[in-house]
């Protein structure tokens, strides 16, 4: 494969991931501040967040769900992010290595 | 439910470096997470014969797990551009309602300041950015500070690939793989304490879990907080 064309085709993903990430913040300058898109868009965040804690739960399977679980019941207790980090990632090794 | 997020923030939009130090702190974990899961991608590329200039810029300009993965598994001779350029665009399309959300929190701000900053946005650096805001007020000197260590982790882990004799093991597929969400959970109680109901929540994680599990992983973010949104949207009159 031509070194030319990588380059290429890297440039163009590259450039449609940035259009991507700036569309949504250019396209919104034409949004009513209170419309029902700028509502939903409020109130979007800690849905998104729960959604995403699912779906990397769903994708770390039985490990991945005892170590986020763990992080967030530290978390809960102790209010550190590196306590909670660290448990959580011992929790997930250790259920890793005891074949869940 | 009441998210803080969902409360027009009360301070002016800034961009500080103060919030930039804050954000650079905060997301110092992602150096480890992200930088382990660059370091498997960078061996993937490896693996598939990409040198390493390659390899390097195409996680500094894609700078997308998700779309950097889905482009992989469709690498062929020739190249099916189109289809990778349709992949991108819709494995990222979330990125379309977090940039439109940044606009209510930083509209404010010249675009000189954003535009280069949201080359860098990251799931986990906007999730962190609405949370500061909730706190701090926004901040996008957060948003450019929280993403740097997730950017030179992915970079940086691409490149250790090619430098480093190494292998993809367990410890670093479960870092690479868990720590994201870990981190994300962690920002869950601050959340939750001012929450009105459950149900929002519970809507956005059932229908994720069922778009995860019969339709795609990668539409599970989206069409799941967006179902939970709605919820959020019948239940709520102060917005």
């Amino acid at each position: 494969m031509h070194d030319l064309e990588v380059l290429g085709v890297i440039c163009i993903l590259g450039v449609t991931c940035y259009a991507m990430r700036a569309g949504g913040y250019v396209l919104a300058a034409t949004m009513r501040d209170d419309g029902i898109a700028a509502r939903f868009l409020r109130l979007a965040p800690g849905n998104l967040f729960i959604a995403f804690i699912v779906g990397g739960c769903l994708s770390g399977g039985p490990a991945g769900l005892v170590g986020t679980m763990v992080a967030l019941v530290t978390m809960a207790i102790t209010a550190r992010e590196w306590a909670a980090l660290g448990a959580g990632f011992a929790a997930a090794l250790a259920a890793s290595m005891v074949g869940l | 439910m009441t998210i803080t997020s969902a409360r027009l923030p009360p301070h002016a939009p800034a961009m500080t470096a103060a919030g930039f130090r804050r954000g650079l702190v905060a997301a110092l974990p992602f150096l480890l997470s992200n930088g382990a899961a660059g370091l498997v991608m960078g061996l993937t590329y490896k693996g598939l014969g990409l040198g390493a200039a390659h390899a390097i810029l195409f996680s500094l300009l894609v700078y997308s797990a998700t779309a950097q993965a889905i482009t992989l598994g469709m690498w062929a001779h020739p190249l099916p551009v189109i289809t990778m350029v349709v992949a991108c665009i819709a494995t990222n399309s979330r990125y379309l309602l977090m940039g439109a959300h940044l606009r209510q929190l930083f509209g404010g701000l010249a675009p000189r300041k954003m535009l280069p900053t949201l080359f860098l946005l990251a799931d986990a650096s906007w999730l962190m950015t609405n949370s500061d805001a909730d706190r701090n007020g926004p901040d996008a000197g957060y948003l450019l500070g929280s993403s740097i260590p997730m950017a030179v982790g992915w970079v940086g882990g691409t490149a250790l690939a090619y430098a480093a004799p190494l292998a993809a093991n367990e410890p670093l597929r479960l870092a690479a793989a868990l720590l994201p969400t870990m981190f994300i959970a962690t920002l869950l109680p601050s959340q939750w304490k001012t929450a009105r109901s459950p149900w929002p929540w519970l809507t956005s994680a059932i229908a994720a879990l069922l778009v995860a599990r019969f339709v795609d992983p990668s539409w599970s973010m989206l069409i799941g907080g967006g179902c939970g949104t709605l919820v959020s949207m019948m239940e709520r009159t102060d917005a």
